[in-house]
C-alpha cells in the first residue's frame, strides 16, 4: 500500500563523450567522487528520491554513452524523458560547440515539452578553463534553457541542479494536471513565480556580465 | 615458533583488510550501517585475534574460547570495558540465552527479513564487539588488553607481541572513529532494492538448489510449476504463504498456468465477523477446472516493495480466498435494483462463502457469463444464462430472468425453465444457479454411476477409461456433482474432452429411450459409435500434436541452426576436456614448437579454458593470428614482420599527431587569449609574420629535402645516424642544424636551454606519461618519441615546457604569439637534444632516407614552386618557420594550412604553399607530406576520443599504469589509423586492454586485436548492423528455450528488444566480468566458433538471463529494473557457471535441431 513516492520523474543526461556525466550522477545519486570511471557504454541509470514541497520525487536517470556513434542507441531513450540535461565541459570547447547538435537531437528525438537544463561541467579546473561562464550563459539564453557551472568533484551545483530541473519539472505537471483547482494553481503560480524571479536575476546577470 | 609468527600476521592481515573495508565503506557512504556486513566481518577478525593463545586459565570459570568471557573479566579492572559489559548485558536480558558473543547465532539475514521491524537483532553476532565499537571503546579495551596482556595472554599471542599486539590496537582506532547508525537513511527507504540484495533474497527464499541449477527452461506447455493444489497447501501455512506474496499475486495475471477469464477489482468480500473487504476478484481457468480467486486490495499493492509492510499485511492473507469451483454447488445471485450485484457460493457441504459484493455495472453478469463459459465444455450453470437470452424475451438483456429464490425447492428440473421464463415480467433479483459438470466420465466410480451391476460389467470393455457413461434417468433428475477429490487426477485432456462430447451426445440419445432392453442395445451401439469417433479424435488430436510439434521443430531449424554447428563434439571423448589447456597438455601437442592438432587445442580450450601462464602463447592461435602447423621460426618471422609494420604505420599517424597537437595549441591558445582578453592590437601583426615566416621556411624544407640534398648534407647525415627510423628524426635534426646556421632571437633563447634538456634526454630513454599529463608538450612529445620510435623521454618534453613556461613572460608578445612561438622552441629543443642522441648511437638510417625518397616523389610534382618558396625562404632565413616545417615534412604543410586559416593572406608564397598542400595529389594515408583538413579533423577528433578514453580505461586494475596506458593508447591510435572509416568507438579500448595485459607486447597486442576486430568492428555503430542480429537471435533463442520467461518479458514493458545486453555483445562480456573471468570467457568464445558455434556469445549471454532468471521472474522485473539489475551485477557473476550453463544450452539446442 505504501507508494514510496509520489511522482516519478524520468531524467536523461546528454553531452559528448568524457565530459562527466556519470560523475555527475554519480555525485548526485551517491554523493561521492569517482575518479575511476570508465567510458559509459550502453546505458545505465541511477535512482535517487527527492523531496520538493513536500512531495517524494523519485528520480530516474539516464546516463547515455557520450559518443554520437551510439546515437541511435541513446536517442530511443529521449522519448520517455521528461527533464534533460545538457553537459559540456568548460575545459573543452568542442564539447561546448556539441551543445548545438545535442539540443538538435532533442528537437529531433524527445518529445515537445521536456525539460532541458545545460551544465557546464568540470568548472573546478579553473585554469584549464575555455569556454568562458559568459558563452556557456548566452547560448542558454539562445535557447532558453536554464544554465549552471557544475563541477562534480568538487560538489558545485550538482544537487542544485537536478533539484531545479526536478521543480522545473513538478511545475510544469501541476499546472497540466491541477490547471482547474483554484487552490493548486495558485500554488502552482507561487512556485512559478519563484521559478521565474530567478530566471530573471539569471538573465540581468547575464546581460550585465 | 615461524609458524605462530606467521599466523600472527595472517590474523593481523585480516584485521588490516577489514578496517581497510570499513573505512572505505564509511567514506563512500558517509554512514556505516550497525547490520553492516563489513562490520560483522571486522568483528570476525577481531575475534580470531582475540582469540589467539589466549589463556585457558585466564577466563576461569567461563565458557572456554569466548572472548565475552574476556570482556567480563576485563570489566572488573576497567573502566570502559565494564560500560560496554553492562551494555551488552542490558541488550541481552530480552534474549539472555545468546550470552557467547562468538557462538553462531541463527542467520541474521533470515531474521532481518522476517522481521525487520526488530531494530536490534535478537541475537548478533559479536555482540559485544559491535557495542564496543559503536560506543567507541574497542580501541581502548583492546589498548588495555595489550598492555596488560601477559595476565591473559601466552606469550606467542599476537596481543602479546611486542611489535603486533600494539599495532592490533591501533588499527582499531580508525573504525571506533566512525559513527554507526542503525537508522536506513531516507534514501535507504526510497531506493530499489540492489542487484546484490534481490539475489541475496533468491537465495534464501529458494534455497540452495535454485542457484545451483537456475530453472531448467522448457516450453511452455510442457510444464507445470506450480498447480493448484500447491498454492492451497500455501494457503495454509501463512508463513509460507507470505514468503511468496509476491508471486501469489503474479499468479492472479493472466501466466502460463493459469488462464485469466475474468478479472475485477474492488469487489467487496465480507469475511465473517468482519466488515467487508476491498479487492481483486480473479477468475482462472487451471487444468483442474475453474478456480476463483479474491485478494484484499491489501495485498494487491506493491505487494513485498517494502518489507515494513508485510507484517501488517499479513493478516490480511487470512482474507484471500481461494475457492475451487469443483467443490462449489450452487450460486446464489442476488441483484439489487441498482444494478449491484451479490454472489454466494455454497459447496458441496452445504456451507456458504463469504458473500461476494459485485459494485455497480454488469459485473454480476460479465462474471456469471464468464463463469459458464469457463465451466464448459465439462460443466455449465443450471440453468443455463445463455439459454433465457435464446429465448428472446422482449427485455434484450443479456441477464437472465431466472427463478426467483423461492422457486428454487420447488420447481428445480430443467424443464421448469420455461415456467420461470413466464415470470420475466416482475423484476426477479435473486437466482439460484446449480453448477453442473456435465462429463468428466473418467472420474466416475462405476458404482456412483450405475448401481447395476451386469450393465456396468459390460460397458468396461469398450472404454478406454473403464468408466460407463451415466445413465441420466437412473440418477437424480439432474446429474449430482460427485464428490471429487480434490487432487487433480492425471489424464489426457484430449480424451477428456472427446469422451465429455460423446458422452453429451450420447446423454441425449439415452434420454430419449424408454425401454431398459432396447436401451441396452442401443447403447452397445452407441458405445461402438461413440469408440470410433473417439478413435478418430484421438488419433488426429496426436496428430495435430505431432504436427504442431514438427512445425516447432521447423522454426526453430530455419532460424537456429544457422546459430550452432551440428556435429556434437564430446567433452570426455578421447579424454576429459574439463581441466582444460594445462601445461602438460600444452607440451603434449606442441612437437618442437609446431603445434598441429587444432581440434584438440579448441577442445580443450573450449571445455576446461587456458592455463594462465600459457595465454600468451596460446591466444595467438585462437585468435588466428599463427597457425597451427606454423614453425616457431615462421612465427619469429610474422613477429618480426609485424613489430616493423606496426612501427611504420604508428611513425605515421604519430607524425599527424604533431601536427594536429600543434593545431589544438594554437586553438587552445585562441582561446585562453579569448578568455583572458589581454592581447593587444599592436601585437597581433607580430603573430601574422611568425606565420607567414614559417610559411616560406616551410616550402623552403621540402624544397630542400627533395631537390637539394647537398644543401642539407650534414643535416640528412646527422639523420642517419640516429638509431631511429623514422623520418621525421630526420627532419628535426636538420632542422636544428637550420636553426643552428641561421638563429633568430627566439633560436637564441633555446639555444640556452638546449644543454640541460639534451643530459636529461640521454638518462631518460624510457616513454613517459608526460603527453596525458601535459597535452602542452605534446609536440615535443612526439618528436622525442619519433626518434626511437617506442621510445620517448618524459624529461625533456616537461623540461622543454618548462622552458618555454620560463620563455613565455620573457617574450613581450600577445598571448597567442607566445604560444606558438613556446611551441616552436619546443620543437627545437627536443630536436636538439635528438642531435647530440643521434650523435652517440650512430647507426640506423635506412628507412629515414626511404622516407625522405617516398617525400621527394611527392613532392616532385610540385617541385618548381617549391624550389621558388625555397628560395625565398632561405633567403629569408626565418628559422622558426623552419622548424614548424621540418617537424614533419608533409605534415607541415597543414600547420602551415592552418595558419594560413588562422591568419589570413600574407606573403604570396605562403598562399601558394598552401595552395600545393591543397592540390598535392598525394594520397593522405601514404603519408606522402600533405593531409587534406578533413583527413587531420577525423584524427584530431578520434585522438581526442582514444586519449579520453584510455586514461580511463580499468584504471582500477594493476597492470594499467601510465607506462601500459600509452601502450595501450598507442595499439589504439595505430588501429584507428588504420581503420580511419570505422575511427575510433567507445568501447574499443576495453577490447585492447585484457589482450594487453596478457600479451603486454604491443605490437603483438596489435595484431591480435585487429584479429579479434574481425568478428566485433560489425557490432560497433554505426556500421555494426551487427547488434540487431544479436538481438534477433536472442529473442529467438530465449522464446525457443525459456518461453516463459520470454512471456514475461513481452508483458512487462516488452522489452525483448534486449537492449540490456547491449555491452554485453559490444565488448563481448568484458564488463560484465573481472580480468581473470574475461580470459576465460574470450578463450571459450574463440575455440567454441571451432567446435560448437561461432555465435556462442549469443549463449553465455542467455546463460546469464538464465542464472538470474527465477530473480527476474520473481521480481517482476521490468526493462529499468533489469537494466539496473544487470549494470550492478557487473563483474559479479560467476563465469563458470555462465559459461557452464552456455555450454549446456549450445549443446541442447544441438539435440533439439539433431531430433529427427
Amino acid at each position: 500500500m505504501a507508494k514510496t513516492y509520489d511522482y516519478l520523474f524520468k531524467l536523461l543526461l546528454i553531452g559528448d563523450s568524457a565530459v562527466g556525466k556519470t560523475c555527475i550522477l554519480f555525485r548526485f545519486s551517491e554523493d561521492a567522487f569517482n575518479s575511476t570511471f570508465i567510458s559509459t557504454i550502453g546505458i545505465d541509470f541511477k535512482i535517487r528520491t527527492i523531496e520538493l514541497d513536500e512531495k517524494k520525487i523519485k528520480l530516474q536517470i539516464w546516463d547515455t554513452a557520450g559518443q554520437e556513434r551510439f546515437r541511435t542507441i541513446t536517442t530511443a531513450y529521449y522519448r520517455g524523458a521528461m527533464g534533460i540535461m545538457l553537459v559540456y565541459d568548460i575545459t573543452n570547447e568542442k564539447s561546448f560547440d556539441n551543445i548545438r547538435t545535442w539540443i538538435r537531437n532533442i528537437e529531433e528525438h524527445a518529445s515537445k515539452d521536456v525539460e532541458k537544463m545545460m551544465l557546464g561541467n568540470k568548472c573546478d579546473l579553473q585554469d584549464r578553463r575555455q569556454v568562458s561562464k559568459d558563452r556557456g550563459e548566452q547560448l542558454a539564453i539562445e535557447h532558453g534553457i536554464k544554465f549552471m557551472e557544475t563541477s562534480a568533484k568538487a560538489s558545485i551545483n550538482v544537487e542544485e541542479a537536478f533539484f531545479t530541473l526536478a521543480r522545473d519539472i513538478k511545475a510544469k505537471m501541476d499546472r497540466k494536471i491541477d490547471s482547474t483547482g483554484p487552490s493548486k494553481s495558485a500554488g502552482y503560480q507561487l512556485s512559478g513565480k519563484d521559478g521565474s524571479s530567478s530566471k530573471k536575476s539569471f538573465w540581468k546577470s547575464c546581460t550585465l556580465l | 615458533m615461524a609458524s605462530e609468527a606467521e599466523e600472527r600476521q595472517r590474523l593481523l592481515r585480516a584485521v588490516k583488510k577489514e578496517v581497510k573495508q570499513i573505512m572505505e565503506e564509511a567514506v563512500t557512504r558517509k554512514f556505516v550501517h550497525e547490520e553492516s556486513s563489513s562490520l560483522t566481518s571486522l568483528c570476525a577478525a577481531v575475534e580470531a585475534c582475540l582469540l589467539h593463545c589466549l589463556k585457558k586459565r585466564a577466563l576461569g570459570l567461563f565458557k572456554y574460547g569466548s572472548t565475552m568471557a574476556l570482556l567480563q573479566k576485563l570489566s572488573k579492572v576497567f573502566e570502559p570495558a565494564a560500560e560496554v559489559s553492562k551494555l551488552v548485558s542490558d541488550m541481552e536480558s530480552p534474549s539472555s540465552t545468546e550470552l557467547s558473543g562468538s557462538r553462531k547465532s541463527l542467520d541474521n539475514n533470515k531474521n532481518q527479513t522476517k522481521k525487520s521491524t526488530s531494530s536490534i537483532p535478537s541475537s548478533p553476532k559479536f555482540l559485544w564487539l559491535r557495542v564496543a565499537i559503536f560506543h567507541k571503546k574497542l580501541a581502548k579495551i583492546l589498548d588495555y588488553l595489550v598492555q596488560n596482556s601477559s595476565k591473559y595472554y601466552e606469550v606467542e599471542a599476537l596481543i602479546a607481541d611486542p611489535v603486533d599486539g600494539p599495532i592490533f590496537a591501533s588499527l582499531l582506532v580508525g573504525p571506533c572513529a566512525l559513527d554507526y547508525t542503525k537508522m536506513k537513511t531516507s534514501d535507504h527507504f526510497w531506493t530499489d532494492p540492489p542487484a546484490d540484495e534481490l539475489v541475496q533474497r533468491h537465495r534464501i527464499h529458494s534455497g540452495n538448489h535454485a542457484f545451483a541449477s537456475p530453472g531448467s527452461p522448457k516450453r511452455q506447455g510442457l510444464q507445470v510449476r506450480r498447480d493448484a493444489s500447491n498454492a492451497q497447501e500455501e494457503a495454509r501455512d501463512p508463513k509460507t504463504f507470505h514468503m511468496s506474496a509476491r508471486e501469489y499475486v503474479e499468479s492472479l495475471h493472466q501466466n502460463s498456468k493459469l488462464t485469466l477469464l475474468y478479472g475485477k477489482n474492488n469487489v467487496l468480500v465480507q469475511p465473517e465477523n468482519k466488515e467487508a473487504l476491498a479487492g481483486y476478484l480473479s477468475l482462472h481457468q487451471s487444468s483442474e477446472g475453474l478456480i476463483i480467486m479474491w485478494t484484499p486490495n491489501q495485498l494487491m499493492n506493491g505487494c513485498c516493495e517494502d518489507s515494513r509492510e508485510e507484517t501488517d499485511r499479513s493478516q490480511y492473507w487470512e482474507f484471500a480466498m481461494t475457492i475451487y469451483l469443483d467443490e462449489v454447488v450452487y450460486i446464489h445471485c442476488h441483484q439489487q435494483p441498482d444494478c449491484r450485484g451479490t454472489v454466494v457460493l455454497v459447496g458441496q457441504d452445504g456451507v456458504q462463502r463469504p458473500p461476494i459484493h459485485f459494485p455497480k455495472g454488469g459485473h454480476l453478469l460479465s462474471f456469471l457469463s464468464c463463469l459458464e463459459t469457463g465451466l464448459q465444455p465439462n460443466g455449465q450453470l443450471d440453468p443455463p444464462l445463455w439459454s433465457q437470452k435464446g429465448k428472446g424475451k422482449n427485455t434484450g438483456k443479456v441477464f437472465p430472468k431466472l427463478r426467483r429464490k423461492g422457486s428454487r425447492l420447488s420447481s428445480s428440473t430443467s424443464s421448469s425453465s420455461s415456467s420461470t421464463t413466464s415470470m420475466d415480467e416482475e423484476e426477479a433479483t435473486d437466482y439460484v444457479f446449480r453448477i453442473i459438470a456435465s462429463f468428466k466420465p473418467d472420474m466416475l466410480t462405476p458404482e456412483m454411476l450405475d448401481p447395476k451391476a451386469p450393465r456396468s460389467s459390460h460397458s468396461p470393455r469398450n472404454l478406454p477409461n473403464s468408466t460407463t457413461p451415466a445413465a441420466p434417468e437412473e440418477r437424480a433428475p439432474w446429474p449430482v456433482r460427485r464428490q471429487l477429490p480434490p487432487s487433480p487426477l492425471v489424464r489426457s485432456s484430449v480424451q477428456a474432452y472427446a469422451l465429455s462430447q460423446e458422452e453429451q451426445n450420447e446423454s441425449c440419445l439415452v434420454q430419449a429411450s424408454n425401454d431398459a432392453t432396447h436401451r441396452y442395445y442401443d447403447y452397445i451401439n452407441h458405445i461402438k459409435q461413440l469408440c470410433d469417433i473417439m478413435t478418430k479424435q484421438i488419433i488426429s488430436r496426436a496428430f495435430y500434436g505431432w504436427l504442431a510439434h514438427c512445425r516447432h521443430l521447423k522454426t526453430v531449424r530455419t532460424h537456429l541452426s544457422g546459430l550452432v554447428y551440428h556435429v556434437i563434439v564430446a567433452e570426455d571423448d578421447p579424454i576429459d576436456a574439463s581441466d582444460g589447456l594445462t601445461l602438460q597438455a600444452w607440451d603434449k601437442l606442441c612437437c618442437d614448437g609446431v603445434v598441429k592438432d587444432s581440434g584438440e587445442v579448441y577442445r580443450r580450450v573450449y571445455y576446461g579454458g587456458v592455463c594462465h601462464e600459457l595465454r600468451r602463447q596460446v591466444w595467438p592461435y585462437l585468435l588466428g593470428h599463427y597457425k597451427f602447423g606454423s614453425t616457431p621460426e615462421e612465427r619469429e618471422g610474422l613477429e618480426a614482420a609485424m613489430g616493423a609494420d606496426y612501427e611504420k604505420v604508428m611513425s605515421e599517424w604519430l607524425a599527424v599527431e604533431a601536427i594536429i597537437r600543434q593545431r589544438d595549441k594554437e586553438t587552445v591558445a585562441a582561446n585562453l587569449a579569448k578568455l583572458s582578453q589581454e592581447s593587444t592590437d599592436g601585437h597581433i601583426p607580430l603573430v601574422r609574420k611568425d606565420s607567414s615566416l614559417s610559411n616560406e621556411v616551410f616550402v623552403s624544407f621540402e624544397s630542400e629535402e627533395l631537390s637539394r640534398p647537398e644543401t642539407v648534407v650534414e643535416e640528412s647525415s646527422t639523420a642517419r645516424t640516429t638509431p631511429s627510423s623514422d623520418r621525421k628524426t630526420s627532419m628535426e635534426l636538420s632542422i636544428t642544424a637550420a636553426s643552428t646556421s641561421s638563429m633568430g632571437g627566439i633560436d637564441r633563447a633555446v639555444g640556452t636551454e638546449t644543454p640541460p634538456v639534451a643530459i636529461v634526454k640521454k638518462d631518460s630513454v624510457h616513454r613517459g606519461p608526460s603527453q596525458q599529463e601535459s597535452p602542452d608538450d605534446g609536440l615535443g612529445g612526439s618528436f622525442a618519441r619519433g626518434e626511437s620510435v617506442v621510445i620517448e623521454s618524459e624529461r625533456p618534453k616537461t623540461d622543454s615546457v618548462g622552458d618555454s613556461g620560463i620563455l613565455t613572460p620573457m617574450t613581450p608578445r600577445s598571448l597567442p604569439a607566445d604560444v606558438t612561438d613556446r611551441i616552436q622552441m619546443t620543437a627545437k629543443l627536443s630536436v636538439d637534444s635528438a642531435v647530440e642522441d643521434g650523435g652517440s648511437v650512430g647507426g640506423g638510417l635506412d628507412s629515414a632516407s626511404s622516407t625522405g625518397g617516398g617525400k621527394s616523389r611527392t613532392g616532385s610534382a610540385t617541385d618548381d614552386g617549391e624550389q621558388l618558396h625555397q628560395q625565398q625562404g632561405l633567403g629569408s632565413g626565418k628559422i622558426e618557420g623552419g622548424l614548424t616545417v621540418e617537424k614533419c615534412g608533409g605534415p607541415g604543410s597543414r600547420v602551415q594550412e592552418y595558419e594560413d586559416a588562422l591568419v589570413s593572406s600574407d606573403a604570396s608564397d605562403h598562399l601558394s604553399a598552401s595552395k600545393e598542400s591543397l592540390l598535392s595529389p598525394a594520397s593522405p594515408a601514404s603519408n606522402g607530406g600533405i593531409y587534406s583538413a578533413e583527413l587531420l579533423d577525423s584524427v584530431a577528433l578520434n585522438l581526442h576520443r582514444i586519449d579520453k578514453d584510455v586514461q580511463r580505461c580499468d584504471r582500477n586494475y594493476h597492470y594499467f599504469t601510465p607506462e601500459n596506458l600509452e601502450k595501450l593508447r598507442n595499439i589504439m591510435c595505430t588501429y584507428v589509423w588504420q581503420n580511419l572509416d570505422i575511427g575510433y568507438v567507445q568501447g574499443m579500448c576495453d577490447l585492447v586492454a585484457p589482450l594487453l595485459v596478457i600479451f603486454n607486447d604491443e605490437s603483438l597486442a596489435y595484431s591480435c586485436f585487429c584479429q579479434l576486430m574481425k568478428r566485433m568492428s560489425c557490432n560497433f555503430p554505426p556500421h555494426g548492423g551487427a547488434m540487431d542480429t544479436h538481438f534477433a537471435n536472442m529473442r529467438s533463442l530465449i522464446q525457443i528455450l525459456d518461453s516463459e520467461l520470454f512471456e514475461h518479458m513481452h508483458l512487462h514493458g516488452d522489452y525483448t528488444h534486449f537492449y540490456f545486453c547491449y555491452r554485453w555483445f559490444l565488448l563481448d562480456f568484458k564488463r560484465e566480468l573481472v580480468y581473470d573471468d574475461v580470459f576465460s570467457v574470450w578463450e571459450t568464445i574463440w575455440a567454441a566458433k571451432h567446435m560448437t558455434s561461432s555465435h556462442f556469445v549469443l549463449f553465455i549471454a542467455l546463460a546469464l538471463v538464465q542464472v538470474y532468471r527465477d530473480i527476474i521472474l520473481d521480481n517482476n522485473m521490468d526493462f529499468t529494473d533489469i537494466i539496473k539489475f544487470f549494470n550492478e551485477m557487473a563483474e559479479r557473476h560467476n563465469a563458470k557457471q555462465v559459461l557452464k550453463i552456455a555450454r549446456e544450452l549450445i549443446l541442447r539446442l544441438q539435440t533439439l535441431i539433431d531430433n529427427k
